[in-house]
């Protein structure tokens, strides 16, 4: 099974650029939600747009589907332009909405083969894709199921096989897994490897820095409708944190009291960031970070050291944590 | 670059699809869920006809002097209305909850097909074919099917252009309900419509009793709604009388509403759907 298109010859071309944006913006009246970003998305990549709710990442997402056109720059998709072929190049692209939007009267089988048809796919070929996408997300034995009676993970399961009902050439996913428990999670996940394995490209937003870890190979953080950083996971963490963390607690202490004892850690770690419940000591040794507290006498209630996260990337360039900010 | 599909679909279907198509393809949406609820439109296409029949067609209508009806029996003259007022009933299903959930996350199915090579337009028309062909050219035509075994059309085989006034109806009407359903932004206020158009229309368009016998303060709310100019044409179908007006006049104030109305409401999805 493939998922692919392919060009004339069979062989697809790696280097191809599907989307590129340049100094692309987006203003609804006077807010500018999208302030001049750019980027180049390449064919069999995953590419992620990282970013706090309000950051802008959705905004993009709509302009590169053609449903939302951009109010300065210039973007492309496919090498053609949103705004005079948005249906032509909505017909080579996969979305999955952030709410799903199944029909949830329908069938899980009617979904896809009522899909296939806005696509102008046959009723014979859309029903043996239908019958192979549900296998590729396992749902073959709901197919009879109307979709109000599925789970969050498997609806979400079958929003990325409706997404796949084209043979898209790029799959658009919106926050593919919020709302979904960890196990439901993972299983998704899974589902996006895989497609990711066969080539597939993938563009994907999200606030889960581990989402985006596991499975983008390059991404931008954007923050208030810039982007801040872009690079590949490794890269980001490479250029922006160091190597280690160290997680510091100190009782009930908060803010103002962690504020005060972060100026008594000067010097145990390459930087200091005191946060509401705990002071995290940027280093690239844990190990020389403890020894320095045992030193100085300092005594935290709770000691954690971890490897540094695209979390602690987006913490060093915006000043706070993603999950304050989630709605 | 150009691409094989290996679905079926061909290169051209990654281009627009033309006006026809793309109505076509949204409306199948329509039809798959019909298929779903069938079975509860007999209530209104069979069930609801013979009760008003029994009930006030034959029971009241024992009660009615023919010469107040235009010499017909009552039953002749509530019919061509009644198959006209399905039509509206049948757009309180179709173009309320239905458009207004298509921009939701509890139904989304607008958001779902504008993700596709369907625009905003292509959505309107397809739910609209719905609501003005194939509903009022089945469930009306049932009706009036049904009707015919009470003996009520004088008339001969124009009877059937009732169905069609029907649909003149529905069109002028469908629009204009998707336009306001587009509109409204609170769930709770969409049971206005039923509150303040479709009653009222209901009550005030000669359907029960000749309009003319309102009074003159009224007319003009009769001569707004489209169900009374449907029902003139329907009852000059079924029964042979002559309409209030020329029925061109009729049918261009119906037309008039529904291509007025249709561009109000693309204008309205187009704003809903282009972020």
């Amino acid at each position: 099974m493939s998922y692919r298109a392919s060009t004339l010859d069979g062989m697809p071309d790696d280097n191809e650029i599907l989307v590129s944006a340049a100094d692309l913006r987006k203003s609804y009246g006077d807010h500018e939600a999208v302030r001049g970003v750019d980027f180049e998305i390449r064919r069999g990549e995953a590419f992620g747009f990282l970013g706090a709710n309000g950051a802008g990442k959705s905004t993009t997402m709509r302009m590169i589907g053609c449903v939302s056109q951009p109010t300065g720059g210039s973007l492309q998709v496919f090498g053609r332009d949103p705004h005079t072929q948005g249906a032509a190049i909505r017909a080579r692209l996969g979305v999955v909405p952030q709410d799903n939007t199944l029909d949830g009267m329908l069938t899980v089988f009617e979904n896809l083969v009522v899909y296939a048809g806005y696509f102008g796919i046959k009723k014979k070929a859309a029903r043996e894709k239908a019958a192979e996408l549900l296998e590729f997300v396992q749902l073959t034995p709901r197919a009879k199921d109307q979709v109000s009676d599925l789970s969050g993970g498997m609806q979400r399961r079958l929003a990325i096989a409706r997404s796949l009902i084209n043979d898209p050439e790029l799959v658009i996913l919106d926050e593919p897994t919020t709302g979904l428990d960890p196990q439901a999670r993972h299983l998704v996940w899974e589902r996006l490897f895989q497609l990711k394995h066969r080539g597939v490209s993938i563009l994907l937003t999200t606030h889960y820095m581990d989402e985006a870890e596991q499975l983008c190979d390059r991404l931008v953080v954007m923050d208030e409708g810039r982007i801040i950083a872009s690079g590949s996971p490794r890269e980001l963490i490479d250029t922006h944190v160091t190597k280690e963390v160290v997680e510091l607690r100190f009782g009930t202490a908060h803010t103002a009291e962690l504020a005060a004892l972060a100026h008594t850690l000067d010097g145990v770690g390459a930087q200091i960031e005191p946060l509401p419940d705990k002071i995290l000591v940027y280093t690239d040794d844990a190990d020389d970070t403890g020894a320095a507290l045992e030193a100085r006498d300092i005594r935290p209630s709770s000691v954690l050291a971890r490897r540094a996260t695209l979390e602690d990337v987006f913490l060093r360039l915006t000043g706070r944590a993603l999950v304050e900010d989630e709605a | 670059m150009t691409t094989v599909l290996e679905n079926g679909a061909t290169a051209a279907d990654r281009t627009a699809p033309g006006t026809l198509t793309g109505a076509w393809r949204a409306f199948t949406l329509q039809l798959a869920l019909y298929r779903h609820v069938w079975h509860g439109t007999v209530f209104t296409s069979v069930l609801l006809p013979v009760l008003y029949m029994v009930s006030i067609g034959i029971g009241v209508g024992a009660y009615i002097d023919p010469a107040a009806v235009g010499g017909l029996t009552y039953a002749e003259f509530i019919a061509p209305g009644l198959i006209c007022s399905v039509a509206v009933m049948m757009l309180g299903n179709d173009m309320v909850f239905p458009v207004h959930g298509g921009y939701q996350d509890w139904g989304g199915h607008y958001l779902a097909q504008r993700a596709t090579p369907l625009s905003p337009v292509d959505i309107l028309n397809g739910h609209l074919a719905y609501a003005t062909v194939f509903r009022p050219f089945t469930n009306c035509t049932i009706v009036a099917v049904v009707l015919a075994f009470f003996g009520v059309y004088t008339g001969s085989w124009r009877a059937a252009f009732a169905v069609v006034a029907a649909a003149l109806v529905s069109a002028s009407l469908a629009p204009w309900l998707h336009f306001w359903a587009s509109s409204i932004k609170n769930d709770s206020n969409l049971n206005m419509i039923f509150r303040f158009a479709v009653m009222p229309i209901s009550l005030f368009s000669g359907v029960f009793f000749p309009a003319s016998d309102m009074p003159a303060f009224l007319q003009p709310l009769v001569w707004a709604s489209p169900l009374w100019h449907g029902t003139e044409l329907a009852r000059a179908a079924t029964a042979g009388t002559a309409p209030a007006l020329p029925p061109y006049v009729h049918i261009a104030y119906l037309a008039a509403l529904a291509v007025t109305g249709w561009f109000a409401a693309r204008w309205r999805i187009q704003k809903r759907l282009n972020f």
